[in-house]
């Protein structure tokens, strides 16, 4: 089982790393730290969970129906409803202070545990699991690839959705009914929908859809906690010469990013390779935070996680990581175009997980 | 994340009772000593933001910061680009971003001589990270919990809420109706026939959980496997319009024994009162139910950052008296001679209906 090869993982890591004691902390926007070690999905209230060295896990949920949810899906973890989450790991941790002791992610952690570090000998573990998270097992990469399925088959379903006069939530409503049915708990998605005022996507607004709306969508759902995202954007209609335009420059940036992922570079040389596209079009100021927020970043166990491919981040990239790539900006002629794919980083380049074609498609209205 | 219908509407939530919420807060900063007042938020924790301002992040998160007077000042990590957004959906905040919300905050405070004492909602467990940057910046403040104070805030419910929670709740009826159909025969299509009609319909967030079995697990689970339904089972629908949040949890049986016991908790959910500990008025009612036995409750309700969260319940030690007013969300479990039964639904302690 994929939960109980990461927990050896983990477990092999904190040895190696002389760690007796890694408490991780999770809830349902920054879930993966959690995941990781438990394999618990959390969706109400905050968690934490104190992993042993000799991989005994206790998972602490301040909610009921958390409590019972973990009960299910956390077979040989120790669960323990704690109404007063704080408190109680805080005695926990008491009784351990003579140990080496880590914690993730740091930032998030409560802000009474957190203070008491220096005392506990607390130490900020966040780079160790990170690197966990990134570099991925087989069995990992497996499931980010069923998720990258169900990310195609879903924007087919949300395209078949969109028609002129719809609400965008519907769209929405149709995309999460069929990721239910078919083994996705959960999806990561904003939309976009209109033409030059759009400058990026949002959760739904209850806007309807007209001819010539672009509809941008970032789809990323999620299977046995994994996350694999699809970029693509659709026009109401026939795509203008303008849009059509666009999306070129879209496309040859995201494969020109795409073909410099390789085991050893860093994600700075992928952003570059992705930005170079628009500075030869003279597009660069669009490649700037003013327009846009990432050119792609990691998927895994959260829809957003490192690294985050710019070109200030010299990460590197290892076989074994898994990214979307994609280039999405303002265009001023256009509005707001997306176009990603996400891949599996391997030796000697990488392996394209999305299998939608990479075109501006158009939706009869 | 939040995914569904996000945007802020003056009939649904006028400014005015988000200014009298503002004020209320401000009566009780001003009673404690407090000069200016911290809240939290993010996709999981929105809710005392949401209540102040209407706004709900879909995700990251962010701090507000209220002072003795003029507007909040909402901080957020989200980019400048996602501010139009956040813009339509919080009629009354100054919206800053900026990569460390936790300094911006404290340097705020630090600017004005007259800051002291600074409450924080749920201080324990504010991010490290923020609470950090804000102490740093902010040096000489004094930082003080003020749970307990915003806790006093919400055992009352405005028009303005209950609507907004009744609107949620006839979405999770109708969702649940989606059971009746006989449309879904396993529990991940059925969840998702649920989830689809709640968002149709302009839910904001779903969390549907199931338990097709209820004879062998009463414990409900989210789920999108194709688990087989079998003759007893049960679905919960949790579901926000609007940043409210309300729960439905319904049985389905085959034999339709569920039908007398979903008979009498509509009667217990309208005749809640004020004053009366919930575990003695359910042991009450329960002698209108011959053969039935109380396994568990729980009664939740909106009182800090968290949609949801138990207040009192046949689980955890809490004194349970309700308040008139009060927002709760009632979960029942009997036994009956046919089985299992679980139900939940909201209320508002002393009305007969949302």
């Amino acid at each position: 089982m994929i939960a109980d090869q990461r927990r050896k993982r983990l477990t092999d890591a904190m040895q190696e790393s002389g760690l007796d004691v890694l408490l991780v902390y999770g809830n349902a926007w920054q879930g993966d730290y959690l995941r990781y070690a438990t394999d618990f999905g959390i969706l109400e209230g905050q968690a934490l969970a104190i992993v042993r060295g000799d991989g005994h896990i206790t998972l602490y949920v301040d909610s009921p129906l958390e409590a019972d949810r973990a009960g299910l899906d956390c077979p040989g973890i120790e669960i323990v409803l704690a109404p007063d989450l704080v408190g109680e790991v805080d005695e926990a941790l008491n009784r351990m202070r003579n140990r080496s002791m880590g914690a993730a992610p740091q930032r998030l952690l409560p802000r009474r545990i957190a203070a008491r570090a220096a005392d506990l000998k607390l130490t900020d573990e966040t780079g160790f699991v990170d690197r966990l998270l990134m570099g991925k097992l087989d069995s990992e990469i497996a499931a980010i690839r069923k998720s990258a399925k169900l990310a195609d088959a879903g924007y087919k379903v949300f395209m078949q959705a969109a028609r002129v006069g719809r609400a965008d939530y519907e769209l929405v409503a149709e995309a999460e009914a069929f990721f239910r049915a078919n083994g996705v708990d959960d999806n990561f998605q904003i939309i976009g929908v209109g033409g030059v005022e759009v400058k990026g996507m949002a959760p739904p607004s209850g806007k309807r859809l007209k001819r010539g709306d672009m509809v941008t969508t970032e789809l990323t759902p999620c299977v046995d906690g994994y996350y694999a995202q699809i970029c693509r954007t659709l026009v109401m209609g026939e795509p203008t010469s303008e849009q059509k335009g666009a999306h070129a420059l879209w496309r040859e940036s995201m494969e020109a990013g795409i073909a410099t992922v390789r085991d050893g570079v860093t994600a700075a040389d992928i952003a570059k390779a992705e930005n170079d596209v628009f500075r030869k079009y003279g597009m660069g100021k669009y490649t700037t935070s003013e327009f846009t927020r990432v050119r792609g970043h990691g998927m895994g166990l959260f829809a957003d996680t490192k690294p985050h491919i710019l070109e200030d981040v010299t990460t590197r990239i290892d076989a074994g990581m898994a990214l979307i790539v994609h280039p999405n900006t303002y265009h001023p002629a256009v509005g707001y175009m997306v176009l990603g794919d996400g891949i599996a980083v391997t030796k000697a380049g990488c392996e394209v997980l999305t299998g939608t074609a990479r075109e501006l498609f158009s939706v009869a209205g | 994340m939040r995914r569904g219908l996000m945007g802020w509407n003056a009939e649904e939530l006028p400014v005015a009772t988000l200014e009298a919420r503002l004020e209320r807060l401000r009566a009780g900063m001003a009673k404690a000593g407090m000069d200016a007042f911290v809240i939290y938020t993010n996709n999981t924790r929105p809710s005392a933001v949401a209540y102040v301002t209407g706004f709900t992040p879909y995700w990251s998160d962010a701090l507000m910061l209220v002072g003795k007077t003029g507007e909040p000042v909402f901080a957020t990590a989200l980019s400048k680009r996602v501010s139009e957004w956040i813009r339509t959906t919080d009629p009354l905040s100054e919206i800053v971003n900026t990569p460390k919300p936790g300094t911006l905050m404290g340097e705020r405070l630090a600017k004005d001589s007259t800051v002291k004492k600074v409450g924080v909602l749920e201080y324990d467990t504010l991010p490290s990270g923020l609470a950090d940057d804000m102490a740093t910046a902010a040096p000489a403040v004094e930082w003080i919990d003020g749970t307990a104070l915003f806790t006093g805030l919400r055992r009352e419910t405005d028009d303005s809420e209950c609507r907004l929670l009744a609107r949620a709740d006839a979405m999770a009826g109708a969702a649940l109706r989606e059971a009746e159909t006989g449309k879904a025969t396993d529990a991940g299509t059925l969840a998702g026939l649920v989830e689809q009609s709640a968002r149709l319909a302009g839910a904001e967030e779903t969390y549907i959980a199931v338990a097709p079995d209820l004879d062998a697990d009463k414990r409900l689970n989210r789920t999108s496997q194709p688990t087989p339904l079998t003759d007893r089972f049960a679905v919960r629908a949790s579901i926000a319009y609007k940043g409210c949040w309300v729960r439905r949890t319904r049985t389905f049986a085959k034999d339709r024994s569920a039908a007398k016991a979903d008979a009498w908790f509509g009667d217990v959910v309208r005749s809640i009162e004020a004053g009366k500990p919930i575990a003695s008025q359910l042991t009450a009612k329960l002698k209108e139910l011959p053969g039935a036995t109380l396994t568990g409750w729980m009664a939740e309700s909106c009182t800090g950052s968290y949609p949801l969260s138990a207040v009192a319940s046949s689980r955890l030690p809490a004194k349970d008296a309700p308040v008139n007013g009060q927002f709760l969300v009632l979960t029942v479990e009997l036994a009956l001679d046919s089985g299992p039964w679980l139900a939940a639904a909201p209320l508002i302690v002393g009305r007969a209906t949302l």
